[in-house]
């Protein structure tokens, strides 16, 4: 599904963001990447999510290699996933029910087929009664949910979380992480990156620790 | 087909919806492309009504044929079979220089000066209504006229129309710069309007692009917002075009009715309607494509 091949980014300051990293991850599991703020977990997922492109070495997704695709094309590879932003990214000019609708727009999905999408996706983050909040009135964990929400929404194969608990406290957290693992066991590709310890990775998950942009070990977490 | 439609059917419901929340801003916008608008379309009007006065006035143009004071007896009426015969004469009047002393006296009977002349100085005329009235064709009757046999002088009373239309020329051309000049300004406001609006939609624009809207998926709203600026402004310029000439007319019926002319201003017609809408609607989509390749897309990678 995704595979890294001695893959290297290096940005135009020189520094280099990854060295050399080689895996691969199949359809269906739950992988957590981890390692020290500044060890590269961004740019490993923006190379994953196609918003990068790696400056040497082979990104394939779905057997599509990345650094070949057209810029025009892009945008088509991004639709496979679901975006879960470190600082959200929610809009704050609209309510709950269009910040999710963005991206059915961006797929062409319209009137009342989008209504029904956004209305069960809110459904299952839990937030169907906030459908017309404003999310500047959510709390931190509700804005996290509706971020997942409309990370979901286009039903995404693959679903990339950056620091998706990083702010929240322990309560909230644990919400979150069996939302994802609600969507894993329906078959979605669930991608984690965090920065703390896996306390909540209670079940055999891939692990991909990085360090200073190096790959220092692929293993299960029993 | 059916996708394509709902694209932009999206994207210029959006464009209206912020319309909407921005009401007064959007209403400021249009009227400044309004007015910017509404002065060569006035300009246009007066020349356009002025242009259609001139053409009034020149089937009033006459040529005036003076005989020579010794011309032998046979040339007025060899003179008058000609002009007959001549297709580029609408019709003619003949004068004797008898008639033309006894309207000058009956039109200043106490001149002194005309009563002590001993002979009569004035030649015999014919004063010619041509039958096409451009310069070419006057210009040649002319020439033909002044070759006749007994034809002392060829007066064209035109020169003054012909001064007219050189003016009415240069207010054209003024028009047109003008026009382009204002274009430009045009174009200037929009850009910086919809660069505003782009600044405004920074999030948006961001996270659209990392979840994967193509390029054209972003910019669809812009167009349509500067296309949309153009045609409501270009309307707002109609409407206040309207409403100025019909003032302009008020005064000037009573002005027309002293000359015995019936002249007014012309209202702008279908073909200008559209064409006005037309031209600020392209120059509105051009400056929002313009502002946007320069200022959209250098933020995002």
């Amino acid at each position: 599904m995704i595979t890294f091949d001695n893959v290297t980014k290096r940005y135009p300051d020189s520094h280099e963001a990854l060295t050399g990293v080689s895996f691969t991850i199949e359809q269906g599991e739950m992988v957590y990447v981890t390692g020290h703020s500044g060890a590269g977990k961004s740019t490993l997922l923006k190379l994953m999510a196609a918003i990068e492109r790696p400056t040497s070495g082979t990104v394939l997704i779905n057997n599509q290699n990345v650094s070949k695709l057209k810029e025009a094309t892009l945008p088509y590879v991004r639709r496979k996933f679901g975006l879960i932003f470190q600082d959200h990214k929610l809009l704050y000019d609209r309510n709950c029910y269009h910040n999710v609708a963005l991206p059915l727009a961006i797929n062409d999905i319209t009137g009342a087929e989008a209504g029904k999408r956004i209305r069960a996706a809110l459904d299952k983050v839990g937030l169907l009664d906030k459908e017309k909040a404003m999310p500047i009135t959510l709390s931190g964990g509700e804005q996290q949910r509706l971020a997942i929400a409309r990370a979901v929404v286009s039903r995404p194969s693959i679903l990339i979380a950056d620091e998706p608990t990083g702010n929240l406290d322990r309560n909230y957290a644990a919400d979150i992480l069996q939302l994802f693992n609600a969507f894993q066991q329906v078959g979605v590709t669930v991608i984690i990156a965090t920065h703390d310890a896996l306390g909540n990775a209670n079940q055999q998950n891939k692990v991909l620790h990085l360090n200073q942009g190096k790959l220092a070990n692929t293993e299960a977490v029993t | 087909m059916n996708a394509w439609l709902t694209q932009h059917a999206q994207a210029l419901g959006l464009v209206l919806r912020r319309f909407k929340t921005n009401k007064l801003s959007t209403l400021l916008i249009c009227l400044a492309i309004g007015v910017t608008l509404a002065l060569p379309s006035i300009l246009y009007a007066v020349l356009d009504s002025v242009n259609g006065l001139a053409n009034n006035v020149k089937s009033e143009s006459q040529i005036s044929v003076f005989l020579a004071l010794n011309h032998d007896e046979d040339a007025i009426a060899s003179i008058k079979t000609a002009l007959e015969k001549n297709t580029a004469i609408k019709n003619f009047k003949f004068v004797s220089k008898d008639d033309a002393l006894s309207q000058l006296q009956a039109a200043d009977a106490n001149n002194d000066m005309l009563n002590s002349l001993e002979k009569n100085p004035l030649p015999d005329a014919f004063f010619i209504e041509p039958s096409k009235l451009d310069a070419e064709s006057i210009e040649s009757l002319k020439k033909d006229l002044s070759r006749m046999n007994g034809v002392e002088e060829v007066i064209v009373d035109g020169a003054w129309i012909k001064r007219l239309n050189y003016l009415l020329l240069l207010g054209k051309k003024a028009m047109l710069i003008i026009a382009s000049l204002l274009a430009f300004a045009l174009a200037t406001v929009i850009g910086n309007t919809i660069r505003m609006q782009i600044v405004t939609q920074q999030a948006e624009i961001e996270l659209s692009r990392l979840i994967g809207a193509t390029k054209s998926f972003i910019r669809r709203p812009f167009l349509y917002a500067g296309a949309l600026y153009g045609l409501i402004g270009g309307l707002f310029a109609l409407i206040i075009t309207c409403v100025v000439i019909m003032l302009f007319n008020q005064s000037l019926t009573p002005l027309a009715t002293e000359y015995q002319t019936n002249f007014s201003l012309k209202l702008p017609n279908l073909f200008t309607w559209g064409a006005t809408c037309f031209l600020a609607l392209a120059v509105g989509l051009a400056s929002a494509y313009l502002a946007m390749s320069k200022s959209l897309f250098k933020s995002i990678h």
